[in-house]
C-alpha cells in the first residue's frame, strides 16, 4: 500500500497492564477514507488499540502512525487529525448539548465564528438543534450517543476513531449513527470503528480485522473472511437441556466441525446442514433430550469467529 | 486560551449546582446568622428587634408607712422607662379584675402587693408576699417579671434584714428604736435601689471595658463576638469549597470527560492548570461575597481594605492547596464525601474554628492550633479584625502562603503522575 494512502498504520504493537499483555504484536493499515472495522468479542483488546492510537495509551513496544504522525513521537499532531468517541459517554451531564459543544470545540482549537458555524452544523448533523439547550442528563441514551460522536466531528477530522458507539442503545438511535458513519465516510472521513456486533461491522465496514484475546487472527474484506470457512454451515439449536454428553456424541459425528454454547443456544459449525441434522435429531433422542428450536444461517463473521476460534463472538 | 475555557467550564458546573451555592454562602451564614440571631441581635440595642412586650397588671394594695411606700415603688420600678421595651404595665384596683384578665388571657402577668408589704419590710419577725399570677402558657414573659421582681425583693429583702438587726441590737441593750427611726434607715438602705432616672450603663459600674489603643471600638459586644464566628465559619467552607471544587478532577475522570480531554490537541498541563484556576477563581469569589455581605449583614468591620486583601488572599491560596492535595489523595467520589467531612472537621476541630469565641480554652490548644492551616487562617483574621497592620501579618499570611504553595505542588505531584 502506497505510504501516503495510509490513514493509519499500527506496527508490532503491544500493550501490556502489569502481567496482562492486552495487546500482543497487533500490525494492520487503514487507507485513507476507509471504514475499517475491529470486530472481537469483550476484552479481545479492542480499546486498548484505538487508546493506543488516539494517544491515551502508550504502547509497550512497537508504534502506531495516524496520518504519517507517530503515536509516540509526534503525540499533539495525531490528536489534531483524530476525533475520538469513546465508548463511555462523556460529556458533561449538567451543561447543555450546546454548552458541551462549545466547551469541547474550543479545546480543538475552534473560536468565534467558525466555532458558532460549527455548532450549528453538528447540531444538524446529529439531529439535535431543537433540543440544544436542554441539559444533557435530561436526553435519552440514544440522544446522549448523538452528542457523543458530534463532539469528535466538531473539528472536521480527518481520522475519526469509535470505540463501541452503539452500545446500550435502542435500534433507532443505532441506525441513525450507523448511516451517520456511512455519511462521514463519504464526505471524505476515514473510520476505525470498533464493535462486537457482527452485523454492525458487515453493514458498514469496507474491510474488518477479526480480533481475540490481544491478537489480530484474521482481515480483509468480508467476502474474503467468509472465504475462510469455506462452504460450512452455521446450525443454532436450542434444547430443554444442557447436555456435555450430548455435545461429546455430536462431535463423533463426521462432518460436525466446532461446537460452543452460550446461554442455552449451541452452535455447530457442519459441513452441510442438510445431511447432518437428520443425525443430530436421532442422536439427541437417545439421549432423552429435546431439541426446541433450530436455526440455520449461511456463512458469515461469526461462522469466521467459531471457525478461528471455537467460540461465538458472544461468548 | 484553553486554559481559562477549561476553567470558565468548571465555574459554570459548579455554579449550576444548588449544593455548592448552599455550601459557599448558604451554609456559612446560615450558623452565623442563627447565632447573631441567638445571642447578639437580641442584645444589640437595635430598635428593629420585636420581641412582644409583656402585658403586666398591677394591684397595688399596699399602705404607706411614715412616707414610705415600697408597693409605689415597686409599681415606679416596672414602669420605668427603660423596661418599656419589654413590659406593657397598667395599675388596678382590685384584685378579682387582675385575676379575671389573666384568666381570659388579655394580660399575661398580674402582680398583687399585698397591704403590709410596707409595715412587714420595717417590722421584725413578719412576713408577707408578693402574689405572681401567670398565664401558664407562657414562660419568657413571666420568667422577665419574676426576675424584675426578685431583684427588687432581693434589695428590700436587705433592708428588712438591716432593720432586724438594729432592733435586735437595741433590744439587746433594752433600748428600743422608734418606727420613724426604722423607716430612715431602711430608705437609706434602699437608696441604692435603681430609681427611673437609673441609666443602665456599664461604664458607670465597677466593669470598664476598653480597647486597644488604635482599635476601632465595636459598636456593641454582640458584634465583637459574631465577627470572629463569621471568620471561623468562612474559613472552614472556604476550606470546604477548595476541595469540593478541586473534586472535580476526580468526578471528570470518573465521568470519562478528562480521558477524552487528553484525546484533544490540548496539554496535560493546561488540563490540570485550568482546574486549579477554576478553585482559585471559586475561593476568591466566596470569600469575597461573604467578606461583602457580611459587612453589611451583621455590620462586622473586617479591616483596612489592604490587609484585609492581604489576608484573604493568604486564606485563599491555604485553601486550594490543602484542597487539590486532599483531592489527590482520594480514589474515586464516593470515598469524597467521608473524607472531605471528616479531615475538614478533624482539622477544622484542631485548628480552632469551632471553639473560636469560647472563653477559658487552654493556652495550649492555641499552639495545636498552629499545626493547621486553619488555625493560621484563623489568627491572621483575629489580628485583621483586630486592626493589625499588613506587617503584623506577614507571619500568619506568610505561613498560609507558603503551605498552600507547598500543598499544591504536592497535589499537582500526585495528580500528574497518577494521570501520566
Amino acid at each position: 500500500m502506497d505510504q501516503n494512502k495510509k490513514a493509519i498504520q499500527v506496527k508490532d504493537l503491544y500493550k501490556s497492564f502489569d502481567e496482562v499483555e492486552a495487546v500482543k504484536g497487533v500490525s494492520f493499515d487503514i487507507k485513507k477514507d476507509e471504514i475499517f472495522s475491529l470486530l472481537g468479542p469483550n476484552g479481545a483488546g479492542k480499546s486498548t488499540t484505538i487508546s493506543v492510537i488516539s494517544t491515551l495509551l502508550e504502547p509497550t513496544k512497537g508504534d502506531a502512525f495516524v496520518m504519517g504522525h507517530s503515536v509516540i513521537k509526534e503525540p499533539m499532531a495525531v490528536k489534531k487529525t483524530i476525533g475520538v468517541v469513546p465508548q463511555e459517554i462523556a460529556l458533561y451531564p449538567d451543561l447543555s448539548a450546546r454548552e458541551n459543544l462549545n466547551f469541547w470545540g474550543k479545546m480543538y482549537g475552534l473560536r468565534n465564528t467558525e466555532l458558532k458555524t460549527r455548532l450549528d452544523e453538528v447540531l444538524e448533523i446529529i439531529g439535535l438543534t431543537d433540543r440544544q439547550n436542554d441539559r444533557v442528563d435530561t436526553y435519552s441514551g440514544g440522544m446522549k450517543r448523538r452528542i457523543n460522536i458530534g463532539i469528535a466531528l466538531l473539528h472536521k477530522p480527518e481520522v475519526i476513531i469509535m470505540d463501541e458507539p452503539t452500545v446500550g442503545i435502542d435500534p433507532q438511535s443505532r441506525r441513525n449513527i450507523l448511516d451517520n458513519v456511512k455519511a462521514l465516510n463519504r464526505e471524505g472521513m476515514t473510520v476505525l470503528y470498533t464493535t462486537h456486533y457482527m452485523e454492525e461491522a458487515q453493514e458498514i465496514s469496507d474491510r474488518i480485522a477479526i480480533m481475540d484475546r490481544g491478537e489480530i487472527i484474521a482481515s480483509g474484506t468480508h467476502d474474503e473472511l467468509v472465504k475462510l470457512v469455506g462452504e460450512q454451515d452455521r446450525i443454532d439449536l436450542i434444547l430443554n437441556t444442557v447436555s456435555s454428553q450430548l455435545s461429546d456424541l455430536w462431535r463423533k459425528i463426521e462432518g460436525v466441525h466446532k461446537i460452543s454454547s452460550h446461554n442455552g443456544t449451541v452452535t455447530l459449525l457442519v459441513e452441510d446442514s442438510n445431511l447432518l441434522l437428520p443425525k443430530l435429531f436421532e442422536i439427541t433422542n437417545q439421549v432423552d433430550i429435546r431439541i426446541t428450536s433450530v436455526e440455520i444461517f449461511e456463512p458469515n463473521l461469526e461462522t469466521v469467529f467459531l471457525h478461528l476460534t471455537g467460540r461465538t463472538l458472544r461468548n | 486560551m484553553k486554559i481559562f475555557d477549561l476553567a470558565r467550564k468548571d465555574l459554570l458546573r459548579l455554579f449550576k449546582n444548588p449544593f455548592n451555592l448552599v455550601m459557599m454562602f448558604g451554609a456559612p451564614f446560615l450558623i452565623t446568622g442563627l447565632l447573631f440571631f441567638a445571642f447578639g441581635g437580641m442584645t444589640d440595642g437595635r430598635d428593629d428587634f420585636n420581641l412582644q412586650r409583656v402585658k403586666v397588671q398591677i394591684v397595688n394594695l399596699d399602705q404607706a408607712q411614715g412616707g414610705l411606700a415600697l408597693g409605689s415603688t415597686l409599681v415606679e420600678f416596672l414602669q420605668e422607662e427603660n423596661l418599656s421595651d419589654l413590659l406593657q404595665v397598667q395599675e388596678v384596683a382590685s384584685e378579682d379584675e387582675a385575676h379575671e384578665s389573666v384568666q381570659t388571657g388579655s394580660w399575661d402577668v398580674a402582680v398583687i402587693i399585698p397591704k403590709q408589704f410596707t409595715s412587714s419590710a420595717l417590722s421584725t419577725g413578719s412576713d408577707v408576699a408578693i402574689t405572681l399570677l401567670q398565664d401558664p402558657t407562657l414562660t419568657i414573659g413571666p420568667g422577665i417579671v419574676k426576675d424584675l421582681l426578685q431583684q427588687f425583693i432581693d434589695v428590700f429583702a436587705g433592708a428588712k434584714i438591716t432593720t432586724d438587726v438594729v432592733s435586735q441590737q437595741f433590744s439587746a441593750r433594752d433600748e428600743s428604736i422608734s418606727d420613724p427611726a426604722l423607716q430612715q434607715i431602711a430608705m437609706e438602705y434602699t437608696g441604692n435601689f435603681p430609681s427611673g432616672d437609673h441609666q443602665h450603663d456599664d461604664r458607670s459600674s465597677s466593669l470598664l471595658i476598653r480597647f486597644p489603643e488604635g482599635v476601632e471600638e465595636p459598636e456593641n459586644n454582640s458584634m465583637s463576638m459574631i465577627a470572629p464566628i463569621m471568620a471561623s465559619m468562612m474559613i472552614f467552607f472556604v476550606f470546604f469549597m477548595g476541595a469540593n471544587t478541586a473534586q472535580s478532577i476526580i468526578r471528570e475522570d470518573e465521568e470519562g470527560t478528562l480521558a477524552r480531554l487528553f484525546t484533544t490537541p490540548t496539554l496535560k498541563s493546561s488540563i490540570l492548570g485550568g482546574k486549579f484556576i477554576s478553585v482559585f477563581i471559586t475561593l476568591v469569589f466566596q470569600t469575597a461575597v461573604i467578606l461583602v455581605a457580611s459587612h453589611y449583614l451583621f455590620n462586622i468591620h473586617w479591616g483596612q481594605p489592604s490587609v484585609v486583601i492581604f489576608t484573604a488572599f493568604g486564606l485563599v491560596i491555604a485553601a486550594s492547596g490543602f484542597g487539590v492535595l486532599l483531592m489527590s489523595l482520594i480514589e474515586n467520589t464516593r470515598q469524597v464525601g467521608p473524607i472531605l467531612g471528616g479531615v475538614l472537621t478533624v482539622t477544622g476541630m484542631l485548628g480552632g474554628l469551632f471553639t473560636n469565641g469560647i472563653p477559658n480554652i487552654p493556652e495550649v490548644f492555641e499552639t495545636i492550633n498552629l499545626t493547621m492551616p486553619q488555625g493560621w487562617a484563623l489568627r491572621a483574621w483575629k489580628m485583621t479584625l483586630a486592626g493589625s497592620s499588613m506587617g503584623d501579618l506577614m507571619l500568619p499570611v506568610g505561613v498560609l502562603l507558603l503551605v498552600g504553595l507547598a500543598f499544591l505542588s504536592l497535589g499537582v505531584l500526585v495528580f500528574r503522575k497518577r494521570f501520566s
